[in-house]
């Protein structure tokens, strides 16, 4: 059954481009549930236990195996993967992009890569499904993007792919000294913290440029706003959170000796990208720079907090991680609300829209609130658990990563109010169509659901984390 | 043996054929005879046995490797012929002469892969050279493809002449002509005369030019721009493949030891760096396609040299997939760039092919992804198993190689760009012919099922 997570997203990739006009919608939608479905029928049968639940694994060839499986972790990304696409689509429900048939057809690209990310416990295998989701969002946002488009968008695939070729060399590098790829034999090597930490390096550069992580992040805010909405969503809500669980997956575990050299660097790295994106965020007129800004300095804590090793950090930052997908989706959709209606997404020219439009005006309150971690909101646990392992790690760098909390507020409620008081500035603000308010509707359900019993999510994912954290602390190869 | 008779006996074939001035009798003779090579060979890697196997002789010994690269070279001589039918058949005249120098060609590749004596691997060399003197002149009508021949031909013709010269010299240090003899003889020397030295290094650079790694390479933009797409192809993908394994073989089998190995490989490390940036470099403004193939070309032959680096016999087999990788991904863009047909061979020219015809804008899609090496096409597969075994001799070799598939795929993107593009106006829908419309979804399975295939090997 669990091979259906690879075939139905390919199915769906090829059918729909059959599909007439009229229906790609529907399909489309119907197709992603369908995939929801596969996923949480996984999580039923998964046994809490923490433990990898491979659902595949036969030698291939040079060293690579087909090792696939599971456990808590990935089963939370893939949830999240599940759950966003078709909140994506259904967001895209208003858009003439949503009837295209290749754009369809590129998320179902998109998801297949995604959920391969997920499940490969083979070193070479997560690096190729990594790279694959790289083509399907540069071709979503190279065809349906903004006009001037494609500069940004080359800065955007050669910096990633850089950054890829890093990993790909520590990879060769640690298969030198291992029979296979498959992830238990990879842990068993043994480095000098040196090796290990010029390895890890090259694992690292990867992920911080995906993050990203200051000062890797300038491909990050153009590519968000050049991009189509649907774009952007992908982008923020999943795409980045591969390198998050690249970090929990891979990097960890496989250099524990690297741990000791890289884990101050990064900390505090990160815990300045957190500030300075936020300051940044504050100065933006652009109201989907704001976003893409505001969505740099939440996962940068979600970085600095899985370097702690901390384990309620790192619980935390699941919880952030499947918190941040959620609201990154809500916000920009809201930044499309406006442009599509207003026509441009320039702060100094927008205003009044509450009075016109009260539905939009509360929900887009409520994903505020919920972005900037109002308790009840499952963004307070999240931040609350990473900031408190991360002032148990260092308390000045807790401290100055928890100036993200005001930071945050400032910038997300300057760009709420910017846009929804003040005087009215056009004549009509129509309010929310039925597929906006489902997705804004779902998604602070959501939230609030998860705010007020984050053991939902904690419940699942901490088993797995302990044993990725037992692995940390015995040496690998003892 | 038996496979190369057949490919000799086709290539005579369709020559003959040409009398009924019918081109499809040409190319359906030629593309049997291949077919009939290929299955020849697969039965004998299975069975190990050859019809001809009573026919001795000394000078060439299909094993399982020769026999592997034969199969290589059948397939790829195979898929081109089928390419560039569309083209040949434009002169039907000459279309016999075409093909029959193809062939002949590939006949020479084999014998390249087989030879076990010096003097073998020279005719080899020379039968494979000579046909693609005259066929990079075929288009007559233009003045570049003349200028292609001439200058091929001058600086191939230089190039043979010093791998003489350097036979010569080993010949002085060594007494023998026989691959197996010449490494006894180096096993029994005590310490290295210069002699033998001089003779390894002028070897060595007759091979750097056939493979076109700097700093012998400035033909190969010039060449490949002026001959016709189908030879372009050829040269790329065919004859790299037998001239990078001859000239494994030989530097494996009598140079591959001791002093000696470290002697030549020092030199080559040099090579192979110079001739990554200078490859990747040049092909960054590069405007037209076939010049663009040859720097990238370049670039790949770098790669590719880095299994002389890992330095064992299991090498051969890396070098294979690679070259074989490589060829089907050029198979495929020359497939585009054929189809394309624009006279002046500009990258632009491609721009609307998503709409112009999707299955052609696929196919360039995946083999540009492939020549970058990015997952899941043959090409990253190929780079990942030579870069990794690499990786234990010269792992900061292999950084820079990566670092170079970085540059690389700044250019690689750019045609791609190019071909994602929205059309302009003036550009009209591209047909295709079934023949070509086989032969690219052959390249097209060959790179998106590359590895499937290989972990059947």
């Amino acid at each position: 059954m669990e091979l259906l997570l690879f075939i139905l997203p390919v199915f769906f990739a090829l059918s729909v481009l059959l599909v007439p006009k009229q229906g790609v919608r529907a399909y489309g939608i119907i197709g992603s549930l369908v995939v929801l479905g596969v996923v949480i029928a996984c999580m039923m049968q998964y046994n809490n236990n923490g433990t990898m639940y491979l659902f595949m694994q036969k030698p291939w060839f040079y060293g690579i195996t087909l090792s696939f499986g599971y456990d808590g972790i990935s089963l939370l990304m893939l949830l999240l993967t599940a759950v966003l696409v078709p909140l994506i689509l259904v967001a895209n429900f208003r858009n003439e992009l949503a009837e295209n048939r290749l754009f369809t057809s590129m998320v179902f690209f998109m998801q297949l890569g995604l959920i391969g990310v997920f499940v490969s416990m083979d070193g070479l295998w997560f690096y190729i499904f990594w790279e694959i989701t790289l083509i399907p969002i540069f071709l979503i946002s190279w065809w349906f993007g903004a006009p001037e488009r494609k500069a940004a968008l080359m800065k955007f695939f050669i910096y990633t792919f850089v950054g890829s070729l890093a990993m790909l060399a520590a990879l060769i590098g640690i298969k030198v000294n291992s029979p296979t790829f498959y992830i238990e034999d990879l842990r068993t090597v043994v480095f000098t913290g040196k090796t290990a930490c010029w390895l890890a390096l090259g694992f690292f550069l990867a992920f911080a440029i995906k993050i990203p992580v200051f000062p890797f992040h300038t491909w990050q805010p153009d590519t968000y706003t050049k991009s189509p909405m649907a774009g952007t969503m992908l982008l923020s809500g999943i795409m980045l959170k591969m390198a998050l669980y690249g970090m929990i997956r891979w990097m960890l575990p496989l250099f524990p000796e690297a741990i000791p050299c890289l884990q101050y660097p990064i900390i505090i790295l990160a815990t300045v990208g957190v500030v300075y994106a936020a300051i940044i965020a504050i100065r933006q007129k652009d109201m989907k720079r704001v976003f893409a800004f505001a969505s740099m300095s939440h996962v940068g804590l979600i970085a600095a907090a899985i370097m702690t090793c901390n384990f309620d950090a790192l619980s935390g930052s699941m919880v952030q991680i499947l918190n941040h997908g959620l609201v990154a989706v809500g916000l920009f959709l809201a930044v499309e609300i406006i442009e599509r209606r207003a026509g441009t997404r320039n702060l100094d020219e927008l205003g009044g829209f509450a009075k016109q439009a009260p539905k939009f005006a509360f929900w887009f309150a409520a994903l505020a609130f919920a972005s900037v971690s109002v308790p009840l909101t499952s963004g307070f646990i999240g931040e609350f658990l990473m900031l408190k392992g991360l002032v148990g790690f260092d308390m000045v760098v807790g401290i100055i990563a928890g100036t993200t909390l005001i930071l945050g507020a400032v910038y997300t409620f300057r760009a709420y109010q910017l846009s929804m008081y003040g005087p009215v500035t056009r004549d009509h603000f129509a309010d929310l169509h039925w597929s906006e308010l489902l997705v804004l509707a779902l998604i602070v359900i959501a939230v609030v659901i998860f705010g007020v019993y984050p053991a939902a999510i904690t419940d699942f994912v901490n088993p797995s984390i302990k044993v990725v954290l037992e692995t940390l602390s015995t040496p690998s190869g003892l | 043996m038996d496979a190369l008779l057949i490919v000799f006996a086709s290539g005579l074939i369709s020559l003959f054929a040409a009398f009924a001035k019918k081109p499809w009798l040409v190319v359906s003779s030629a593309m049997a005879g291949l077919l009939a090579a290929i299955i020849v060979i697969l039965n004998q890697l299975q069975t190990g046995k050859a019809f001809f196997d009573f026919l001795k002789y000394e000078g060439l010994l299909f094993d399982d490797l020769a026999l592997v690269y034969s199969l290589a070279i059948c397939v790829l001589a195979l898929l081109i012929v089928g390419l560039g039918y569309e083209r040949f058949k434009e002169n039907p005249v000459h279309t016999g002469e075409y093909i029959g120098l193809l062939i002949f060609s590939t006949v020479g590749a084999m014998i390249m892969t087989a030879y076990t004596d010096m003097f073998m691997f020279f005719l080899g060399l020379e039968i494979l050279s000579i046909p693609i003197y005259v066929m990079a002149g075929s288009n007559k009508t233009d003045i570049r493809s003349s200028e292609a021949s001439l200058k091929y031909f001058l600086t191939g013709s230089f190039a043979s002449g010093i791998f003489l010269f350097g036979l010569a010299w080993v010949y002085g240090a060594t007494g023998t002509f026989r691959l197996w003899e010449i490494q006894a003889k180096i096993m029994e020397m005590e310490s290295l005369s210069p002699i033998l030295m001089i003779g390894v290094l002028l070897i060595m650079a007759s091979f750097i030019f056939k493979i076109g790694a700097a700093p012998f390479h400035f033909w190969s933009p010039d060449v490949y721009d002026g001959a016709p797409h189908a030879v372009t192809g050829f040269m790329a993908s065919v004859v790299k493949i037998s001239a990078f394994y001859a000239f494994l073989k030989m530097f494996i089998v009598c140079f591959g030891f001791g002093e000696l190995l470290g002697f030549w490989q020092n030199a080559l490390v040099i090579m192979i760096i110079i001739t990554m940036f200078v490859g990747n470099l040049s092909a960054l403004r590069q405007v037209k396609f076939k010049r663009l193939l040859a720097y990238s070309s370049i670039t790949h032959v770098g790669y590719t040299l880095l299994v002389f680096v890992s330095n064992s016999m299991g090498s051969v087999m890396e070098l294979w997939f690679y070259m074989f990788a490589y060829g089907f991904s050029i198979v495929g863009v020359i497939g585009v760039g054929l189809a394309v047909n624009d006279q002046e061979d500009r990258i632009e020219a491609w721009r609307g092919l998503g709409k112009r015809n999707p299955f052609l804008a696929i196919v360039g899609i995946v083999s540009l992804l492939s020549l970058a090496g990015i997952p899941p096409t043959a090409g990253f597969f190929a780079k990942y198993i030579v870069f990794s075994s690499a990786w234990a001799n010269a792992s900061w070799l292999v950084i820079i190689a990566l670092i170079n598939s970085a540059i690389s795929i700044y250019y690689y993107l750019k045609v791609i760009a190019t071909i994602i593009s929205p059309v302009e106006s003036g550009q009209e829908k591209i047909k295709l012919s079934p023949l070509t419309i086989g032969v690219l979804t052959l390249a097209l399975i060959g790179m998106l099922g590359f590895s499937v295939i290989v972990s059947w090997l």
